[in-house]
């Protein structure tokens, strides 16, 4: 991979190609799943990667690339998020594959974590997205997003007590606000 | 079972393995990838152009061809700016040091001038004394002739 970022450097297509494909499932699912719809997912992936083919030659390595896509897309994405209101999941693209794995999955389940994780506030939830989407420990998570090791971990705490406790109650998922 | 037909108590002990296998990476769309390949590539390639652009400006005005174009022009362009600025101080260090030579023998000038209106009046003043002197004497000697005639 930094064989490729070598020759992407350069300007060459095909590296350049390579790279995108290695990281856009990374990129575009922090993005939708932050977001919540697939055009603003589509343009936040969108404009990372024209920001990383502009920065390439200040990423150092594949490792480097794949830390520096993930904190600028949450970064962006939480930006956004605290800019405007609350996405109204109800308005998603039914057919977005939010939740991916729907054919090994309970669909029903996929559909209300879907509602409850964008109750989170934006912070809560990219902690959230980066623990189980990225499967990055606390620390990575608190240098990628720039916040205390502790802070993450508290994150992570109230986000899954806050799920368990609206998966019991069984209602409407989108009827109350968690703002971690 | 809960109203949305989900078991509470089965989410609660496997919570975190259900939402990695709901939270796996998505994959945009086939076109949306084709889509920002073609933007990708385009950047890259006005980019190509400028920095070839950029460096045979470079080229043209004598300055080596390197990589990075930009730079060179970049500091190409400066030059006239840091010659400027050095010609300035440059002119700023005479003004300074020429006012100074010019204070330094304004007062050397003065100087002098005190030096000799002083001899000036030290000589007038031998004069003066000189004259009294000879005064007093010429009186002294009338005296005693007349007192030798009596």
């Amino acid at each position: 991979m930094d064989e490729q970022l070598l020759r992407a450097r350069r300007g060459e297509p095909a590296a350049l190609e390579t790279l995108v494909r290695a990281h856009q499932r990374t990129v575009y699912g922090l993005a939708l799943r932050m977001l919540g719809t697939r055009d603003l997912a589509e343009d936040l992936t969108q404009e990372v990667f024209m920001e990383m083919n502009d920065h390439l030659t200040s990423i150092q390595s594949s490792g480097h690339l794949a830390f520096w896509l993930r904190r600028v897309t949450t970064n962006r994405a939480i930006d956004q998020l605290r800019r405007r209101a609350r996405i109204d999941v109800t308005t998603l693209d039914e057919e977005s594959p939010l939740f991916g794995a729907v054919d090994e999955a309970d669909p029903l389940l996929q559909r209300r974590l879907s509602l409850l994780l964008a109750e989170l506030a934006p912070a809560a939830r990219a902690v959230m997205l980066l623990r189980y989407q990225e499967d990055l420990d606390p620390a990575e998570i608190a240098r990628t997003l720039d916040m205390p090791a502790n802070t993450v971990k508290s994150h992570l705490k109230r986000s899954l007590d806050y799920l368990r406790l609206r998966l019991e109650e069984g209602g409407d998922a989108r009827r109350g606000d968690h703002s971690t | 079972m809960s109203s949305s037909g989900v078991n509470p108590s089965d989410i609660d002990m496997d919570l975190e393995a259900q939402l990695r296998d709901a939270l796996r990476p998505v994959a945009p769309s086939d076109a949306f990838t084709q889509a920002l390949l073609a933007k990708l590539s385009a950047r890259s390639a006005r980019a190509s152009s400028a920095r070839e652009s950029h460096r045979s400006q470079a080229a043209g005005r004598g300055l080596p061809p390197t990589r990075d174009g930009e730079r060179v022009v970049r500091l190409a362009r400066r030059v006239p700016g840091w010659w400027l600025t050095a010609s300035l101080a440059a002119s700023l260090l005479v003004a300074v040091g020429a006012v100074q030579h010019l204070r330094a023998e304004h007062e050397r000038a003065r100087g002098l001038e005190a030096r000799r209106e002083v001899i000036e009046a030290l000589r007038v003043t031998n004069q003066k004394l000189d004259l009294a002197y000879r005064v007093v004497r010429s009186q002294s000697s009338a005296m005693a002739e007349g007192d030798s005639g009596v």
